[in-house]
């Protein structure tokens, strides 16, 4: 089961660097969404054994909503503004690769230096988590344009969603819902906000947003 | 009427004088008055008649019932208050008159009430939080006076400046009095000499309550503040407000235990501040900045009878400390009545003249000669002169420190330097106010406003004469306030009761009605020969030249410029000077200012460099979001780390 359940992880691991290495914003709304779909399917995995109704609807709604929601609200956003497809680094693209390389490295490394309980040690779960989590940050440091920066932020979330998979008995399944209800009415107001830049300022460059400070 | 009556209809006339203060100066000016009277009535009782009292209410301000007391440390503090703040509005009537300042007026008004109401309570008061409280109010009523005029810029700067170091200061207090709080259990002030552990707080406490009083080197927002504010609020801050600093320290060394440097430390503070306060004054060309640094020595001289007081207290109880304490609270009184006196003084100068530059002045008392004859008397009283009231004071302070000196002990270290700076401040003192009532009142008249000066009205002149007879009362029979500061010294100590004034003072008095006695017949004797020869009057500066200018008068800064010249390595004097050369010499230009050296060359540095560090910190805040996301994953990295590290020990 832990063979089938490391491969998923490793698989949206290996998206993580694709969203690095992605040079155009469908690609990489695209790996977000997909590695949105593959977390959906982590619980029911991990569960396999004892499913119930409660973890089909978290697995339900997080395909739904990671998968199939947020990123058609992104490509919305993306229509309703004008985008141009590229992605601008701030960060050049090989360098964030090899950024995420090395985070993906100490990840596992640093998750091997944590005390872990012992049914976790031969996963992924943690590796993946924090390899996610720096991804995201390298997403929201190194690129320029918001809705970029929105997928950053949408991968960092799934970080932690890997974490949490970690405590999925003593979870509510309220506190699941909450989480994604958070995330999707966040991507929500961003996407509102990206065109409202986009009508200010004539482009969704964050770096012009420091016209604003004082 | 009981004590308790009178001070809550006083509380209720100043209160009905804040809701009256809008519309009707009339009414509000008997109000107040009344209301001071009713305070000098109670503080009276307590000082003579020997009562004290205490009251304490189930009513919750802030969590904590209501404690007030009035006892003799805080019923002589009272009474100045009453007299300086009668007075002080009744000198205001005229002074800051509706017609002249219709936008402001009101506003001084009713700022003037509250000032007095928080000054009473903040010596009625007896509960730490609410101290807090009304000492902040005080704070506020002060600055809200003393930027009554704030379209000028530097009323608004000298404003800004006394609200800070005040709020330094209020900083000092909340620690002391928290920390009082915390570890005695409870908010309530009171005697607690018994809890030897809270000695340490002593130093919290001079820091907090020295900012106000303003003793060298806190002194810094003193001198622009009295400078700018009008004149009857220059008044009250120099003769009372900063007394509620020297209230605080009396009263909390009375009540806490000291620590044993604590005389050492306030006699050598208050000789610093007597000698440097009045060579700053000496200096200056304004004449309501030498006032205010006159007020620095005063204080001073107030804080070496504390000191020698304290001393006295570590030292065995010395009867020498009894004669300093009682200089010293008498000092309070005087200083009190001469500096309103001369503000007032120079009020009706600066309402005559619109100039408080000396050197613009001069010539003064022959249209002046009301002003110039109590300014002249008050001159007198503060440079320490017999037969007035600052040299009865300044003797008690001699007497207990010449005791010191004879007694041989260790405490003789600190006395005798003491001694010798005391009489070198009284010595420049007498030169600044030769100066400061030469260069104003006589000569001829420098500029035209100074020509045509006016005398002050009735209302203005009213106040002055109270207080100089104040002054000569004083002066003339001390024997007679001798029961109401030793009541004071009496309850800031209880086992200091002196109830018989010293012999000496009793001579002392009736010296110094020969000596006015011999004054008043040398007048006379000059009044009767002159009326009898008659007088024959000709132009000042007359000695040998051709056509005399007003010009060629000796400026206030020649006048001080040898003394000044001794201080240069604290004065720090700002010179620019162009002298005429050759046979044909271009103009030549003299310029002198004097900076406020603790201000300008200790703190304004150290401004500057914190104001450098925070505009570099200020460059990480640029807008660019990328980067703020970097600073949090930074910060993330950071305590995990620590937690890290924390975990592995």
């Amino acid at each position: 089961m832990s063979g089938i359940l490391n491969l998923v992880i490793g698989l949206a691991m290996g998206l993580n660097l694709i969203a690095l290495g992605s040079s155009r914003l469908p690609t990489l709304i695209r790996a977000v969404s997909v590695q949105g779909v593959l977390l959906g399917v982590m619980p029911v995995l991990m569960e396999s054994e004892r499913l119930d109704w409660r973890v089909l609807l978290v697995a339900l709604a997080t395909i739904a909503g990671k998968g199939l929601l947020i990123p058609s609200l992104l490509r919305r956003a993306m229509r309703a503004a004008n985008i141009e497809r590229e992605v601008e680094p701030f960060i050049g693209f090989v360098p964030s690769l090899l950024l995420g390389a090395v985070g993906t490295i100490a990840a596992v490394a640093l998750a091997r230096a944590l005390p872990l309980l012992p049914e976790h040690v031969g996963m992924l779960l943690v590796p993946g988590s924090l390899a996610s989590l720096l991804t995201g940050f390298i997403l929201l440091i190194g690129r320029v344009k918001a809705i970029s920066q929105v997928c950053g932020y949408l991968i960092l979330e799934n970080g932690i969603f890997l974490f949490g998979l970690l405590l999925i008995h003593s979870t509510p399944l309220l506190v699941e819902s909450g989480i994604l209800l958070d995330v999707t009415v966040g991507v929500f107001i961003i996407g509102i906000i990206v065109d409202r830049i986009q009508r200010a300022f004539d482009s969704l460059d964050t770096r012009k947003l420091t016209a604003l400070h004082e | 009427m009981t004590l308790g009556l009178l001070l809550l209809i006083a509380f209720l006339a100043l209160s009905a004088s804040i809701v009256v203060g809008f519309r009707r100066p009339r009414i509000w000016l008997a109000l107040t008055v009344a209301g001071a009277m009713l305070g000098m009535t109670a503080a009276l009782r307590v000082l003579l008649g020997g009562e004290s009292g205490e009251w304490q209410s189930g009513f919750l301000l802030g969590g904590e019932t209501l404690h007030l007391r009035l006892d003799g440390v805080s019923a002589l503090f009272l009474m100045l208050v009453a007299v300086i703040g009668g007075t002080g509005a009744v000198y205001s009537h005229e002074y800051w008159a509706d017609q002249h300042n219709p936008s402001t007026a009101p506003r001084g008004r009713v700022c003037w009430s509250a000032l007095l109401i928080c000054m009473g309570l903040v010596l009625l008061v007896s509960n730490g939080l609410h101290f807090l409280i009304v000492w902040e109010l005080f704070a506020l009523c002060g600055y809200f006076l003393i930027t009554l005029d704030r379209e000028r810029n530097g009323v608004r700067a000298a404003g800004w400046l006394y609200l800070v170091a005040s709020h330094a200061g209020t900083l000092g207090l909340f620690a002391f009095f928290a920390l009082l709080a915390s570890r005695t259990g409870s908010w309530n002030l009171g005697p607690m000499r018994a809890h030897a552990e809270l000695a340490p707080l002593f130093w919290l406490a001079l820091f907090g309550f020295g900012v106000k009083a303003g003793f060298f080197p806190l002194h810094i927002w003193l001198p622009s503040a009295h400078a700018n504010a009008p004149s009857h609020v220059s008044a009250i801050m120099s003769g009372v407000a900063i007394k509620l600093g020297v209230y605080g320290i009396v009263r909390f060394s009375g009540w806490l235990p000291i620590p044993p440097a604590a005389g050492w430390v306030v006699t050598g503070l208050g000789a610093t501040s007597a000698l440097l306060g009045i060579a700053f004054a000496f200096a200056q060309n304004d004449f309501k900045r030498l006032l205010a640094y006159c007020s620095v020595e005063n204080i001073g001289i107030i804080m070496i009878g504390v000191g020698v007081a304290l001393l006295a207290m570590t030292h065995g109880n010395a009867p020498w400390g009894r004669l300093a304490l009682a200089g010293a609270l008498l000092h309070v009184w005087n200083h009190g009545a001469f500096k309103a006196l001369l503000f007032f003084g120079a009020g009706s100068v600066l309402h005559a003249t619109g100039t408080r530059e000396m050197s613009r002045l001069g010539g003064l008392a022959r249209v002046m000669p009301w002003t110039a004859g109590l300014f002249a008397l008050g001159t007198l009283a503060v440079a320490g002169l017999p037969p007035l009231n600052g040299f009865v004071s300044e003797w008690l302070l001699y007497l207990g420190l010449f005791a010191v000196v004879t007694g041989k002990g260790v405490t003789a270290w600190i006395a005798m330097p003491a001694a010798i700076m005391l009489a070198m401040a009284g010595a420049i003192a007498l030169a600044s106010f030769a100066k400061a009532g030469a260069v104003i009142f006589l000569g001829a008249a420098r500029t035209q406003p100074a020509a045509q000066a006016h005398e002050c009205g009735y209302w203005m002149r009213g106040p002055m004469l109270v207080l100089a007879s104040i002054c000569v009362v004083i002066g003339l029979a001390p024997v007679l306030c001798w029961p109401a500061v030793a009541g004071a010294v009496a309850s800031w100590h209880p086992t200091w009761a002196i109830g018989e004034p010293p012999v000496s003072l009793v001579t002392l008095g009736s010296a110094q009605i020969a000596l006015a006695i011999m004054i008043l017949a040398a007048a006379a004797w000059l009044w009767w020969t002159a009326y009898h020869n008659g007088l024959q009057r000709g132009p000042t500066w007359d000695c040998g030249y051709a056509t005399p200018r007003a010009r060629m008068q000796y400026t206030s800064a020649s006048f001080a410029g040898i003394v000044s010249g001794w201080f240069r390595w604290v004065l720090q004097p700002e010179r620019k000077a162009r002298r005429p050369r050759g046979d044909f010499p271009a103009e030549a230009i003299r310029l002198e200012h004097m900076p406020e050296t603790v201000l300008e060359h200790i703190i304004a540095p150290v401004g500057g460099l914190i104001m450098q560090a925070s505009s570099t910190v200020l460059r990480l805040q640029h807008g660019r979001l990328q980067f703020y996301i970097l600073y949090v994953l930074a910060g993330l990295i950071g305590i995990g780390l620590f937690v890290f590290w924390g975990c592995i020990p």
